[in-house]
């Protein structure tokens, strides 16, 4: 079997005296779409910030494409890396948050562009023309020079979506991407994500939308009170739970979510 | 049937809010006229009385000695804001730093020079002779590059930069910390997220949005250095004030050579004043702007 992109090995995570990883693993294999359901306060959210290195693991370790992320290895055992190498570990991934985080200053274009002229060092006219055609194909066209307040939270998720794009990284994750919205806009939103999701990228979601996870995840993972209870396709995860827990959770979750439609 | 009738009628009728005129506010009536009465007598006070001298006024007000001090006071000015806000900077991201000892010797700093009146640290600073009479630049415990004479570094002019801009360093830091404090913290978890480097993450996303918390109080703070500048003319430093003060030494003109001095302290002002309101629209970009509360 080839190696995942993204390897997660026993994370741990605490917050004073909160655990809030207690020892995950999970492997994120290339054009994989990884889901992960949960309560609130599992450690979701938690999971992904740590992947992607916004918040430092206690124990535990993570590898992107094979290398440790985080540490090197020294003759006197492992060493945490300075925050200019951890930038640098961070540019293969990106991530997008639940408050969509654009940058105020900037326009639509300008958002979207930024990181991969500055940081990634690419051609701008090269990236800005990549800009436009991806911002079309999401329904933005004619907004570039808005600024992020102008927009409203369905259209800002979508730019913070095609800003986490244009960097063309190995993994994205996304963390509850639309929790923040308006139940209107979820769909816009999550259409976009559909599409990427077609096009063979390789992604982790952590959402409560279930429809959507049973539709698009290729593997669905349940957390709980910090661990991973359970995991697989979906289909047959949300058919067959084996644990009371997911039970309960699907339980509350299907009913209200799909019962109506 | 009543309903439709009543429509039509309001489409003609004299209740179309549209024609309304104003609320009447006979305070407002009452406030104009006070403020008319009282510039009348401002003016009738300011041209009558013939002790303002405004004919010296002219005279003086630019006078070669007077221009000198005028050029002083800016330069003191300046040169505190500069040198306060590189210090003041540093000392911010100490007070922000995880590190504890970098924040222990931030907040002593602040506290100090802070606390400290501006005017005794002026004197202090200008009397460092007494407790150091010489100045050496070297390794500490090894080799001595220089030595100097206290007495003939510590002139006016650097006592009052030196004090000023550590006065200044101090309400900046504050600023600054509280600037960048402000930004939510989702900005720099996105800047990091993307992959920006953590100078970059500072400089091109932290610093822009602090920006428009820090530059109003900023510019208050300019313009208290300035106006504090007038301090330095109690270690004989030749500033406006001190410029005007030896004029009305001689002459005895004190009121009409303290209005050239005001003149001066206003149009300096003024001009910082417009300054800092272009900053400000120019770092608002992109944040809605908030139209002026109108009531009518």
């Amino acid at each position: 079997m080839t190696e995942p992109v993204l390897r997660i090995s026993e994370v741990r995570k605490e917050f004073g005296p909160v655990t809030a990883l207690a020892g995950v693993s999970l492997d994120v294999r290339e054009g994989e779409t990884v889901v992960v359901i949960g309560p609130s306060g599992s450690g979701k959210s938690t999971l992904v910030r740590c992947a992607h290195q916004l918040e430092s693991i206690d124990g535990g370790a993570m590898y992107l494409d094979g290398e440790l992320l985080g540490h090197r290895r020294s003759p006197g055992g492992l060493r945490a890396l300075n925050e200019r190498r951890i930038a640098a570990q961070r540019r293969r991934m990106s991530m997008v948050f639940q408050q969509f985080n654009l940058f105020p200053q900037f326009t639509v274009l300008r958002n979207v562009t930024d990181a991969a002229i500055r940081v990634h060092g690419r051609d701008r006219s090269t990236v800005e023309q990549e800009a436009r055609e991806l911002l079309e194909r999401i329904g933005l066209a004619g907004r570039e020079d808005h600024y992020p307040r102008q927009l409203s939270g369905g259209q800002q998720q979508r730019v913070a979506i095609a800003r986490a794009v244009l960097v063309r990284p190995r993994v994205m994750l996304f963390d509850e991407p639309t929790s923040a919205l308006d139940p209107e806009l979820v769909d816009e939103v999550l259409a976009v994500l559909r599409t990427l999701a077609a096009a063979g990228t390789t992604m982790v979601v952590v959402t409560h939308e279930m429809a959507f996870a049973r539709e698009v995840a290729d593997r669905c993972v349940f957390m709980e009170a910090g661990r991973i209870v359970e995991e697989g396709p979906p289909g047959e995860l949300f058919a067959h739970p084996r644990t009371d827990r997911l039970r309960a959770f699907l339980s509350r979750h299907l009913s209200e979510k799909e019962g109506v439609s | 049937m009543t309903a439709m009738s009543t429509v039509e009628e309001t489409a003609t009728s004299p209740d179309d809010v549209a024609s309304a005129r104003g609320r009447f506010r006979p305070l407002r009536w009452l406030f104009v006229l006070v403020l008319v009465v009282l510039l009348a007598q401002l003016v009738v006070f300011l041209v009558g009385n013939d002790r303002f001298q405004w004919d010296v006024v002219a005279k003086y007000l630019f006078e070669k000695s007077v221009m000198a001090g005028l050029g002083t006071t800016v330069l003191l000015a300046v040169a505190a804001m500069v040198l306060g806000s590189l210090a003041g900077g540093v000392v911010a991201a100490m007070q922000l730093s995880g590190f504890g000892p970098a924040r222990w010797v931030a907040t002593l700093w602040v506290g100090l020079f802070r606390g400290i009146p501006p005017l005794v640290q002026l004197i202090f600073w200008f009397n460092l002779a007494y407790l150091l009479p010489k100045l050496s630049l070297g390794i500490p415990f090894g080799p001595v590059f220089g030595t100097w004479d206290a007495n003939t570094v510590i002139t006016p002019l650097t006592a009052a930069v030196i004090g000023l801009s550590l006065v200044e360093s101090a309400y900046l830091a504050e600023i600054f910390r509280a600037g960048v404090s402000s930004v939510d913290p989702g900005q720099r978890d996105a800047a990091r997220a993307m992959g920006y480097p953590p100078g970059q993450t500072l400089l091109r996303i932290v610093l822009p949005q602090a920006m428009r918390v820090i530059i109003p109080p900023a510019g208050s703070q300019f313009i208290n250095v300035l106006k504090g500048t007038a301090l330095v003319s109690v270690i004989a430093m030749s500033d406006l004030l001190h410029a005007v003060q030896v004029i009305y030494n001689r002459t005895y003109e004190i009121v009409p050579m303290l209005l050239v001095a005001c003149f001066w302290y206003l149009v300096v002002v003024t001009l910082l004043t417009a300054g800092q309101r272009r900053l400000e629209r120019r770092f608002s970009r992109g944040h809605l702007p908030v139209a002026p509360r109108r009531n009518r």
